[in-house]
């Protein structure tokens, strides 16, 4: 019979019946002619119900095995699709293919093929076998792959040739939606793992600081979701403009060293050198096509086909991420899309450790100035005194008549002279405490001792200030007080801060001190019955320069240093200090100490 | 009748007069020495009743000053306050570690001063 013979032409299967030459459909109007006349229309229909039944199996193979990631698909999946194809008999040969890589192949035992190997272009053949072929199936700008099928002439003789062809280029359809639906499931789950990766780094680059890690962790991700075998990570060395491995993933220690010493920068003609210029992803399919590549190393490793993804942030260039396969070929859209968000998240960590680099060195050039400058007014205030004290130790010597009888005129005027000198130096101290503070210089000089003495001196030494505004000064301390531990001057200090202020702004009644003792803490209190605090003020009264109205500052005098030294002192002991106020009131200040404090706590 | 002599260790001009005037006017009799190497001769010379010592000086500090003339067991109980600086907390132990008897913290007031000599001198 001639129509064995007949010329077939291959088919892409978008164009099956566009292509159909006009002599093939005149002969295969004769060839239908004829079977009709023999009644074949069994066999149609016979060859319809066996492709629902092959149909089933394909759909039913591919709901089970997901969802399987595509490389799985790649192998296992593919070959039992091939299985499926070769129900049919007529089937003697079926290839499926990506790019010119081969994912699955078989031909049936005893058939040989004809010049197939040579030639993929769709062609026809004189002999027995024919072939179909579809297109690239495209899947999310991804090339799914495509399908061949070479069918039997031989064997399909008693069958109707249009039939063969049209169940053959029925599988191939089915094959591409499948691969469709099975590269829509297997990207999807691929992308649920992309997405695990890619919400880890992102984590991990917000909350880690240490960029080795977060770049570790990152081109491990990158490599192992690109299916490559290797990758790095090169940071852009902008005084050498070059690129620095910083972090590698599946290469050893020699080729690592290789890669350093290579010191390949932008616009070279290596991978990431041409990604730079690009600002895009860039691809070598092929080391074997590129005899000249600049690293002849990482052929020399094995590797094949590298891609690489500069890594950018604002128009900056931060880097660059390079991952390596042993196997050639090209690297898909979404593989390049998923490099460039990871390129993505090693620039914000380069950058994240840029800013973190130079917030560092900031602060700590800070943290010296501040150093330079507590010490610059420890210094200052001690030399400062020096002289105060001179002004003030003649001025008393001159009010006590050692240089000779003082007229009462003078002696008023030496008296404002020698108070406004004891305020000046007032504040000098001040300034030196809290200079020496910051600068911790400050240092506890931890001793027994005991509460009620100090309370005792401290209400000795303020006694004549309050008597001379006519206030009652009270005081409460229990009779059997433990042996406590501090540095009892400064507690002595804090006491007599708060005393004094109590005194100060009070114009009657009176001023109390309270001490009580209770889980090895004493709380402490100084109450007045003076013009009290507004709530909004009774924090900042603790900061530094701060008083609680403006006007007070100017009638009551004080530096505004009292309460934030007195503050420090409290802090160092590991107690805490607030007051309770209410304007018109009066005001308590409390603090707590503990009762033994054997350290000195740092703020 | 003899005056009671105090030795004053001190190297500022204004402190020096200061506790001169105050001393000579409260009826003692005041020698004075500028440096550590010269409190420890005069010390010896001229055994005072009572010494203020300076804890800053230009030579041998104030505590080392101390520990050279109590070293004397001739001298050992001649009475030393010292003149610590308030500024540096942690002066009182080292006066004390040094041999000092008592101290007063700079400013000092020359009426504490003496209130603080006369516990020691009859």
């Amino acid at each position: 019979m001639t129509d064995a013979h007949s010329p077939i032409t291959a088919q892409k299967t978008r164009s099956v019946s566009r292509r159909f030459s006009y002599a093939f459909i005149g002969i295969l109007t004769l060839i239908l002619i004829a079977f009709a006349a023999v009644g074949t229309v069994f066999n149609i229909m016979m060859i319809e119900g066996e492709l629902e039944t092959r149909l089933d199996n394909v759909m039913q193979l591919a709901r089970t095995s997901l969802p399987a990631p595509l490389n799985n698909l790649d192998k296992d999946m593919v070959n039992t699709f091939v299985e499926t194809l070769f129900l049919d008999t007529s089937i003697v040969y079926a290839r499926i293919s990506r790019q010119d890589q081969i994912i699955a192949e078989k031909i049936r035992a005893g058939f040989e093929l004809k010049a197939l190997e040579t030639s993929l272009q769709p062609t026809w053949f004189l002999g027995a076998q024919f072939i179909v072929e579809s297109s690239d199936i495209q899947f999310a700008e991804n090339n799914v792959g495509k399908i061949q099928v070479v069918v039997s002439g031989e064997r399909a003789k008693k069958q109707v040739l249009f039939q063969i062809y049209g169940i053959a280029a029925l599988i191939v359809l089915i094959i591409g939606a499948i691969w469709i639906f099975e590269a829509r499931t297997g990207q999807l789950s691929q992308s649920v793992e992309e997405q695990k990766a890619l919400v880890e780094i992102s984590r991990v680059v917000s909350s880690s600081l240490n960029v080795e890690a977060v770049l570790t962790g990152i081109v491990r991700h990158a490599v192992q979701l690109s299916k490559t075998d290797a990758g790095t990570i090169y940071e852009f060395d902008e005084a050498e403009q070059v690129f620095v491995p910083l972090t590698n993933y599946g290469v050893d220690a020699a080729f690592i060293e290789a890669l350093r010493k290579s010191a390949h920068g932008v616009g070279d003609d290596t991978v990431i050198g041409r990604a730079v210029i690009k600002k895009a992803p860039e691809q070598i399919p092929d080391l074997e096509n590129v005899p000249d590549y600049p690293l002849p190393f990482i052929k020399e490793a094995g590797f094949r086909a590298m891609l690489a993804v500069p890594l950018m942030r604002e128009d900056r260039l931060f880097g660059g991420l390079v991952v390596r396969r042993k196997e050639a070929g090209w690297f898909s859209k979404p593989v390049e899309k998923l490099l460039q968000t990871f390129a993505t998240q090693s620039a914000v960590a380069l950058h994240n450790a840029q800013l973190f680099r130079e917030i560092k060195e900031k602060s700590r050039e800070l943290e010296i100035a501040n150093k330079h400058k507590s010490q610059f007014l420890a210094n200052m205030s001690h030399e400062l005194r020096t002289p105060l004290n001179a002004i003030l130790g003649y001025t008393e010597l001159i009010l006590d008549n050692i240089y000779g009888e003082v007229p009462e005129k003078i002696q008023d005027v030496l008296e404002r002279l020698e108070k406004n000198g004891r305020h000046l130096l007032g504040l000098i101290n001040d300034v030196l405490d809290l200079s020496k503070i910051e600068a911790g210089q400050l240092t506890l000089a931890v001793n027994d001792y005991s509460m009620g003495e100090v309370v005792q001196t401290v209400i000795t030494s303020v006694e004549a200030l309050a008597a001379e505004k006519k206030l009652e000064l009270k005081s409460s301390v229990p009779r059997d007080l433990k042996v406590a531990r501090g540095d009892e001057q400064r507690i002595a200090q804090v006491l007599l801060n708060l005393l004094g202020n109590a005194i100060k702004f009070t114009d009657r009644g009176e001023v109390r001190v309270e001490v009580t003792v209770s889980d090895e803490t004493f709380l402490v209190s100084v109450a007045d019955t003076g013009p009290g605090i507004p709530e909004a003020d009774q924090e900042i009264i603790f900061e530094e320069f701060k008083q609680a109205d403006g006007s007070s500052t100017r009638e009551k005098g004080g530096s505004g240093l009292g309460l934030s030294i007195v503050k420090k002192i409290v802090k160092m002991h590991g107690g805490r200090i607030w007051v309770e106020s209410e304007p018109g009131k009066g005001s308590t200040f409390r603090f707590t100490l503990p009762v033994r404090v054997d350290r000195q706590r740092d703020e | 009748m003899m005056k009671t002599k105090i030795l004053v260790i001190e190297d500022n001009e204004d402190n020096l007069r200061i506790l001169r005037d105050l001393l000579t006017s409260a009826g003692y009799e005041v020698i004075e020495a500028g440096t550590g190497q010269a409190g420890v001769t005069a010390a010896e010379t001229e055994d005072p009743a009572l010494i203020l010592m300076d804890i800053q000086l230009p030579d041998i500090d104030g505590y080392e000053t101390t520990r050279r003339i109590k070293a004397d067991p001739a001298r050992q109980a001649i009475p030393v306050i010292a003149v610590t600086s308030y500024a540096l907390s942690g002066d009182d132990v080292k006066a004390f570690e040094a041999g000092c008897d008592a101290y007063v913290t700079k400013p000092f007031s020359p009426r504490e001063l003496l209130a603080k000599i006369r516990e020691y001198l009859p």
